[in-house]
């Protein structure tokens, strides 16, 4: 049954809002600026940041909006005077102690801090006193680091690890002005959500290792994207330069992901490192893999495919047009799965699926007839080309050196990724492709409940890799010419790893 | 004269034992409340006009009848953690009079149909703590504790817990926090603990003097009550009187007793050659009186309320003209910054900013321009906050600043004659 809706006035706007929403939920809707640290809309009401103030007719004290239910005809707002000063005096209060070192901080350009004083407050501090010190380098995990001192206790971190994963790492020790957050030695912060702390954290006090000092942010030019890392398909902030891609940030929708997203997803794009990914095509002769054009690869492909019967094991980790172009073209040829079902634990209840493919969905549709590998062994030694169209997340992929080498064993080899394969042995007629990270291309995933989500080209990296489009375009046509990007590996394609480019 | 309505036996030794209690008519109140009905009760505390005790002054019989009206479990829980500085009454009654507590706990959970009851006394209270154990082992042997107290159908369970020492523990949210195992901070509301307390069940918190009163209202009924004290603040309240009288301690007064009554006739006034210059009439965290303010007040909730301060929890702390004032607000305000919870941002840096201001102007280091910004950075802190903790540190200092500007003044850097840099001499600096 739908909730009963009621209107109110938000700063003279009138509104209807859901029986039981709160005013600033209401502020929301109605996109209206209200001051607020502690209040997340995804997690409960804690009510300590003191920000929210709005001033509600009839009623004399300040109220904060984050704890006080809408009423029938209530009449809001946050424009006198009086909220001004509250809010202005509050945002002193936070920063009296705040150490102010945003010039060496990440957070600045991103902080609701120096955004919020900007709008609302704007005045000289009064406090001439000394601030209080706290320890400015906490380790809390692997992942993530705490500066208690620019720490505004908002505890939207605490009420994380508590609500969310529920695994209680976090927590306030101390109390008063002295009071830090922090975990316990013996249980740091290292849960599979933990840098979603970091995302939620207002000011810079918990930065994630992989992004600290790396990168400001307003260099960085922000695209929305899906993650590939599990068939729940979390919808994400890509933050990228023309040098790379920084990191991934969880995009919030209410049908898929919420405002999270794993942490196993997060760095999927650290495979993106110009020093791991393939950036020419490699062709195999008895001892070495040689570097060649992706397009002179793919003309001796063709030479080795003429009139045969082309084997093709498929991964779930394309997009639904790959595999529809893929079937009109081959539609003759002989596929199997490669699948990991069983390897990976079931889903945590949160977001992370067993199933580390965004589209096996649509790849078992799509090819109901699909074969398991174990039929590949038997038949591997009539196989006269074989394309495996491999993993873009190769971590999703442990059994990688045993299947390599079951792949290895037919007269001639066409591996499509996006890293080079270790495992690969060195024989005539085998090729290494690079293809296109799902950064690079367009196309629709389908996620685990049949939901179609699209990804869109943020940046080429590498402009000798190519989809499967591009693929069947220079196997089926003659000249047909790989679009020349302004990639950034390609000026650097062939650097020593140890050169540094400034 | 003292009204002794509930210290009337206190000064027998035997009243702590539970046959001392016992011969002085101890339980019979609570045989006699449970042959009413619980809402009978509720309604006589409610024409009682009984107020808390604790500080707030809110109607007793009001806060019960927030409970919701049905079979949930429900729960009683005794506010011992008194921590107000220039307060000890409670600690009294509980060392005197342990049975005195259980009975009316027994009564009160009666009345509002909890079956179980906590008291969180505090951490420092050892001595009340082991009587009250005792006290308690003695009801659970008579049967005064546990399955049909006094062959009525009523079952009650009694628990008892020490705090750790937190003065924020004595705010009722805040208790319910620390007696979850939680960090002793206060919750937000709403909603209020009658509706969703401890464990998120209706809770009723009592002070320990507010749930004693009930035992006179109900023995002689509300409107005996009522001829105690002043038509809008009845009954009798304990005063704790300290600072600079001659005979500090507790005194039963009824409400609307004069204040300079107290200080003179009871307390015996100020030492020989001194002369009263403040009080604070309601605990620390009142606004102070100067003298002439406090010669014609009333002891009574309205008449506090008049001159802008609090009845608070009843300690009075008297102050002769040999205090230096900014040292006195600079305790009190040391105290609240080292309790603050640290929960919310303006109480959290508040208290502490204002502590620092204060220091600096007992070392003789500030400027005139401080006295403005001590009241701002106090009237800010205000009504902004979860628990009243931060505007019991921002009212002293407000009060102390406009009373007492003249000493605020003395303490100027330009007024500090000190031949030691500068720096005026401190006790507390």
């Amino acid at each position: 049954m739908p909730k009963k809706k009621i209107s109110c006035q938000i700063n003279g706007h009138s509104i209807q809002v859901e029986e039981g929403s709160t005013i600033i939920q209401a502020f929301k809707k109605l996109n209206q600026r209200i001051c607020h640290y502690c209040w997340h809309p995804g997690l409960s009401v804690s009510g300590v940041c003191r920000l929210c103030m709005v001033e509600i007719e009839g009623q004399g004290k300040l109220q904060i909006a984050c704890n006080t239910q809408v009423q029938e005809g209530m009449k809001v707002s946050n424009q006198s005077e009086k909220v001004k000063t509250a809010v202005r005096w509050g945002l002193e209060y936070h920063l009296i102690n705040h150490p102010l070192d945003c010039p060496i901080c990440d957070q600045a350009g991103e902080c609701e801090l120096q955004d919020q004083y900007m709008e609302f407050g704007s005045y000289d501090s009064s406090m001439s006193e000394r601030k209080v010190k706290k320890r400015k380098v906490l380790d809390l995990g692997s992942k993530i680091v705490l500066d208690t001192e620019r720490c505004i206790l908002c505890t939207r971190c605490v009420r994380f690890t508590d609500e969310v994963t529920k695994t209680h790492e976090l927590g306030i020790f101390n109390r008063g002005d002295r009071s830090e957050i922090g975990c316990f030695e013996d249980k740091p912060l290292n849960n599979n959500y933990a840098i979603n702390t970091v995302d939620i954290c207002p000011v810079g006090a918990l930065t994630s290792k992989h992004f600290r000092f790396k990168q400001r942010v307003w260099y960085l030019k922000t695209a929305q994207s899906i993650c590939t890392g599990c068939s729940t398909a979390c919808n994400t902030y890509v933050d990228y330069n023309e040098e790379g891609i920084w990191r991934v940030r969880p995009r919030f929708n209410k049908e898929v992901n919420g405002h999270w997203m794993c942490d196993k997803g997060r760095f999927l794009f650290q495979d993106m490192d110009r020093k791991k990914r393939l950036h020419m095509a490699l062709e195999a002769n008895d001892k070495f893999w040689n570097f060649l054009e992706t397009k002179v690869a793919f003309e001796k492909i063709k030479t080795l495919l003429e009139n045969k019967t082309a084997h093709f094991v498929l991964t779930g980790q394309y997009t639904n047009e790959e595999y529809e172009i893929l079937l009109k073209h081959f539609s003759n040829s002989v596929f199997y799965i490669w699948s990991q079902e069983g390897q990976f634990p079931k889903f945590d209840k949160l977001l992370l699926r067993e199933d580390r493919n965004p589209n096996t969905k649509t790849l078992k549709k799509l090819f109901p007839k699909i074969k398991p590998l174990t039929k590949l062994e038997k038949n591997k030694n009539e196989i006269p080309l074989l394309f495996v169209l491999g993993p873009e997340n190769l971590i999703f992929y442990p059994d990688l050196e045993e299947k390599t080498k079951l792949f290895s064993q037919v007269k001639s080899l066409v591996w499509l990724g996006l890293v080079k394969n270790k495992f690969l042995v060195c024989k005539e007629n085998f090729f290494q492709i690079p293809m296109k990270s799902s950064f690079e291309k367009t196309g629709t995933f389908t996620n685990y409940k049949g939901l179609e989500q699209k990804i869109d080209k943020i940046q080429s990296f590498n402009s000798q890799a190519v989809s499967v489009e591009d693929i069947i375009k220079l196997l089926k046509t003659d000249n047909f010419k790989l679009k020349e990007d302004r990639a950034y590996f390609k000026q650097n394609q062939f650097l020593n790893s140890n050169q540094k480019i400034w | 004269m003292e009204h002794k309505l509930l210290t009337e036996h206190y000064h027998r030794k035997s009243y702590s034992t539970l046959e001392g209690y016992k011969e002085r008519g101890g339980y019979q109140t609570l045989r006699h409340a449970l042959l009413k009905k619980p809402q009978e009760i509720v309604e006589e505390v409610k024409l009682s006009g009984l107020r808390g005790r604790g500080g707030a002054g809110f109607p007793t019989g009001v806060k019960w009848s927030f409970l919701p009206n049905n079979k949930e479990d429900r729960y009683l829980l005794c506010n011992a953690d008194e921590g107000e500085p220039g307060t000890f009454k409670d600690r009294m009654i509980m060392e005197k009079a342990p049975h005195q507590l259980i009975e009316a706990m027994l009564i009160s959970a009666y009345a509002i149909q909890a079956k179980k009851s906590y008291i969180y006394i505090r951490g420092e209270y050892q001595k009340a703590y082991l009587l009250l154990l005792k006290a308690l082992e003695e009801a659970r042997i008579e049967g005064l504790i546990g399955k049909n107290i006094l062959d009525s159908s009523f079952s009650h369970e009694m628990d008892i817990y020490l705090g750790a020492g937190a003065y924020i523990c004595g705010e009722e949210t805040g208790m319910i926090s620390s007696l979850e195992g939680k960090k002793g901070q206060p919750k937000l509301k709403p909603p209020f603990p009658a509706v969703q307390g401890y464990l998120g069940k209706p809770t009723i918190v009592n002070n320990v003097e507010t749930l004693v009163a009930v035992i006179p209202i109900v023995k002689q009924g509300a409107k005996a009550y009522r001829q105690i004290g002043t038509e809008r603040s009845p009954g009798t309240k304990i005063f704790s009187l300290s600072g600079d009288v001659l005979n500090p301690g507790n005194y039963e007064l009824p409400l609307g007793y004069s204040l300079m009554d107290l200080i003179y006739d009871l307390g015996g006034g100020m030492r020989a050659g001194h002369s009263l210059k403040a009080v604070i009439p309601g605990g620390s965290s009142v606004p102070i009186l100067t003298a002439k303010e406090a010669e014609r007040t009333r002891l009574d909730y309205e008449s506090l309320n008049e001159l802008g301060t609090f009845l608070g929890s009843g300690g009075v702390i008297v102050l002769d003209d040999s205090r230096d004032m900014m040292d006195i607000l600079s305790i009190i305000l040391d105290f609240y910054h080292h309790e603050s919870c640290g929960q919310c941002t303006p109480c959290r840096e508040g208290t502490g900013w204002l502590s620092k201001l204060l220091k600096k102007v007992c070392k003789g280091m500030s400027s005139q321009r401080d006295w403005i910004l001590i009241q701002k950075i106090a009237e800010n802190m205000q009504g902004r906050t979860i628990c009243a903790l931060s505007d019991a540190a921002a009212m002293p200092a407000i009060s102390f600043m406009k009373k007492f500007r003249n000493e605020f003044e003395q303490c100027l850097y330009e007024n500090t004659n000190s031949s030691v840099k500068g720096v005026k001499e401190s006790k507390h600096a």
